[in-house]
């Protein structure tokens, strides 16, 4: 008896071993794999949230098309940050000890990166994150992974575009909180070395019951043109009050100024025509075409139960790098042969570098059939090619937008990624 | 110099919304000893009452009404129902702020789950620019102006002309002093919530007017420079949340034209502390001390 109560506890412990092993080496448990989509659901940046989603549904939805990920079905969970530190913090807790099929998060944003990536890199727990807070360009985080570009990196695309447009004297108008900030330095370095001038450069406070003091001291040094990057609340006052007082300048804004919260403030307050005039934004450029755009918008468009009004995400360049995320997270468990994170996750530069002999993938069925073919891959996804740097940054082209109708976003020009590079050096 | 008298002028406007909203602020404390920091919230909620009405395609004027209406029934309603039943239970000054504080997290998450997570603005024509001796203002800030002095001008009338001014200074002054000379003090607090709560729904309309986007937090933002209005006129004095006004609005502006715009609050909070310094009572306070040592 003596006997069969340890052969029971052996077997039992074997067991034990047997499930410990197959969550990680993805072998046998046909568990679903959790995606966490660690971002704003709630609070004032709730609309990342549906974002993401709008590019992690059609992505699982394809993973799974395909007969899932070595043997697993894969799916997005919603994990709301709520924007804020604190809230962030115990959520990360909580998804970490409760979703135990986690392989990996997108997000977290800007407004909780800063406490919360250090606890999900201790956690093993890749990240496909959305902040482009420029303290991570020289990330040692093993699991960060930043598909868009840094916040700092579109100082040179405003420069850039500027230059392009002809100004050479332009006023810095940036929030003092420290995402719009971390703009500045590049924008001024790029423009000085196009051989422009940044005439006001002084950081405003937020969210002022007025800015007509501010304008009038802008309106003093002449500028050409106004970058910009405020909240939607700040952006309407003092955008509004420039114009009641002397009229509006070109305005080159960032990514913030392309979302719907800024359209509803800004429109209202300077009218759709003024909006289509004077304004225009620069944000990374992931042009809506080619087959992995294709393979997203055909199966985005079919995901109208998951993901409401499935059309507004189409030419979203954020929901297509969330795509792309989940797509690199699935093709690196297939290259790693194991869904475990701590195993996966060194093979996400394996199935996005550039390389001789590789084939170019531009989907995760195809990805799947080549490396099942023995081949190495390269991913090319909706958002253009994914090449990480040595601390896991990936920096791409960005396009300048601008409104039309009071509603409508559309193309107007790019920046390329090598022009970016030569005038960072 | 160029940008200075604009500034005096911008400041000015400012200085019309704060006085608006300290001078309620300020009233609703000296009358009924409650530091009522929903202030904020209500103002933000007053403001969403006129949005409601300019997105009827009714007119301005009769939102900045319905704003005002609506912070006048609320605040007499927020006073009978929650705070004056905690008041006669003896909860003292620093339990009553933790109700007012309670109060505002209420209004402010019932107006984001009623309204959601977004921008408003108050529907109304594009106002035109005037020039006046230097000064560049719209039309929408003349009415600010015009509407806040004429709002102070009725209160100093109210205050100083009438038996009810009379009853609620002294009702300000000493609660118990005015009951026993026959002051029916309930019914002088009620009015006090009344006119208080109105000039509150009428700053949070006038605040809108001039920030042209809105959210739920907007008035609850706008709270420290009116507390800081208030303190700076020494606590309870209406006359001196006018004067208290003019000096955060005119000193911030002039800071942000002159100085560096992110020194705006820095500037007129330290001519706060310096004046709080010289006269720890406030520019005008006369009961302020009075009140302290009684709480």
């Amino acid at each position: 008896m003596k006997l069969s109560v340890t052969s029971l506890g052996a077997a039992l412990a074997l067991l034990a071993v047997a499930a410990c092993g197959s969550s990680g080496g993805g072998s046998s448990s046909a568990s679903t794999l959790v995606v966490g989509m660690f971002n704003p659901f709630s609070g004032p940046d709730a609309a990342f949230g549906p974002e993401m989603n709008g590019g992690c549904v059609p992505a699982i939805r394809l993973i799974n098309a395909d007969g899932g990920v070595l043997g697993h079905h894969m799916s997005c969970v919603q994990e709301d940050t709520r924007g804020d530190p604190a809230d962030a913090v115990p959520a990360a807790e909580k998804m970490m000890a409760t979703e135990t099929s986690l392989v990996g998060v997108l997000g977290p944003s800007s407004d909780e990166a800063l406490a919360t990536v250090p606890l999900l890199n201790t956690g093993h727990v890749p990240m496909f994150v959305d902040t482009g807070q420029a303290a991570f360009d020289h990330t040692t985080a093993a699991y960060f992974w930043r598909i868009t570009p840094a916040d700092d990196v579109k100082g040179y695309a405003m420069a850039l575009w500027a230059h392009k447009a002809g100004y050479t004297r332009g006023a810095a108008v940036f929030g003092n909180d420290a995402g719009a900030q971390s703009d500045v330095p590049t924008l001024v370095r790029a423009f000085t070395k196009l051989g422009g001038t940044i005439v006001y450069n002084k950081p405003l406070a937020l969210d002022q019951s007025s800015y007509r003091s501010e304008v009038e001291s802008i309106l003093a040094t002449h500028p050409q043109v106004i970058f910009t990057e405020v909240d939607p609340q700040t952006g309407a006052t003092f955008l509004s009050e420039l114009q009641q007082l002397h009229g509006l300048l070109p305005v080159i804004g960032t990514e913030v100024s392309l979302q719907a919260p800024w359209l509803k403030a800004v429109n209202t307050a300077i009218g759709a025509s003024s909006m289509a005039t004077y304004f225009e934004g620069m944000q990374p450029y992931a042009p809506p075409s080619g087959p992995a755009w294709q393979t997203y918008n055909e199966a985005l468009l079919a995901s109208g139960s998951q993901v409401p009004k499935p059309s507004q995400w189409s030419s979203d360049p954020y929901s297509m790098t969330y795509y792309d995320g989940v797509n690199v997270m699935a093709l690196a468990m297939l290259a790693a042969k194991s869904t475990s994170p701590a195993v996966f996750n060194k093979d996400v530069m394996k199935v996005t570098e550039p390389g001789p002999g590789k084939t170019v993938v531009t989907s995760y069925a195809a990805g799947k059939a080549a490396l099942a073919a023995g081949k190495q891959i390269q991913y090319v996804g909706a958002g253009g090619p994914i090449v990480f740097n040595h601390w896991h940054n990936s920096t791409g082209a960005f396009e300048a937008a601008r409104y039309v109708n009071g509603k409508n976003v559309v193309l107007v020009g790019s920046v390329s990624a090598a022009q970016i590079a030569a005038l960072s050096r | 110099m160029n940008t200075l008298v604009p500034a005096i002028g911008f400041g000015i406007v400012t200085a019309s919304i704060l006085a608006v909203a300290g001078v309620g602020f300020t009233l609703q404390f000296g009358v009924t000893n409650i530091l009522n920091l929903a202030y904020g919230d209500i103002m933000t909620a007053a403001a969403f009452v006129a949005y409601l009405v300019t997105s009827a395609g009714l007119s301005v004027w009769l939102a900045l009404v319905a704003g005002a209406a609506f912070g006048s029934a609320f605040s007499v309603l927020l006073n009978r129902c929650i705070y004056a039943p905690f008041v006669r239970r003896g909860t003292r000054l620093f339990g009553m702020i933790i109700v007012t504080i309670a109060v505002s997290l209420i209004v402010q998450n019932g107006l984001l789950a009623t309204f959601g997570a977004n921008f408003f603005s108050l529907q109304m024509p594009r106002p035109s620019s005037v020039h006046i001796a230097g000064m560049v203002f719209t039309t929408v800030q003349l009415a600010i102006i015009g509407i806040a002095v004429a709002a102070m001008l009725l209160i100093h009338l109210l205050l100083r002309y009438t038996k009810l001014g009379k009853a609620m200074r002294a009702t300000a002054t000493d609660p118990e002093l005015a009951r026993n000379c026959g002051i029916a003090t309930d019914r002088v607090i009620d009015i006090a919530w009344a006119i208080s709560g109105a000039l509150c729904g009428l700053a949070g309309v006038i605040l809108v007017l001039n920030v042209t986007a809105f959210t739920d937090v907007t008035g609850s933002e706008f709270l420290i420079p009116i507390v800081a209005v208030a303190v700076l006129g020494g606590i309870g004095q209406p006359y001196g949340a006018m004067l208290g006004a003019l000096v955060i609005g005119i000193t911030s502006e002039v800071a942000a034209a002159v100085f560096n715009p992110e020194y705006k609050d820095v500037v007129a909070f330290v001519i706060l502390v310096i004046v709080l310094l010289a006269r720890p009572q406030g520019i005008l306070s006369e009961v302020a001390t009075r009140k302290e040592v009684a709480a």
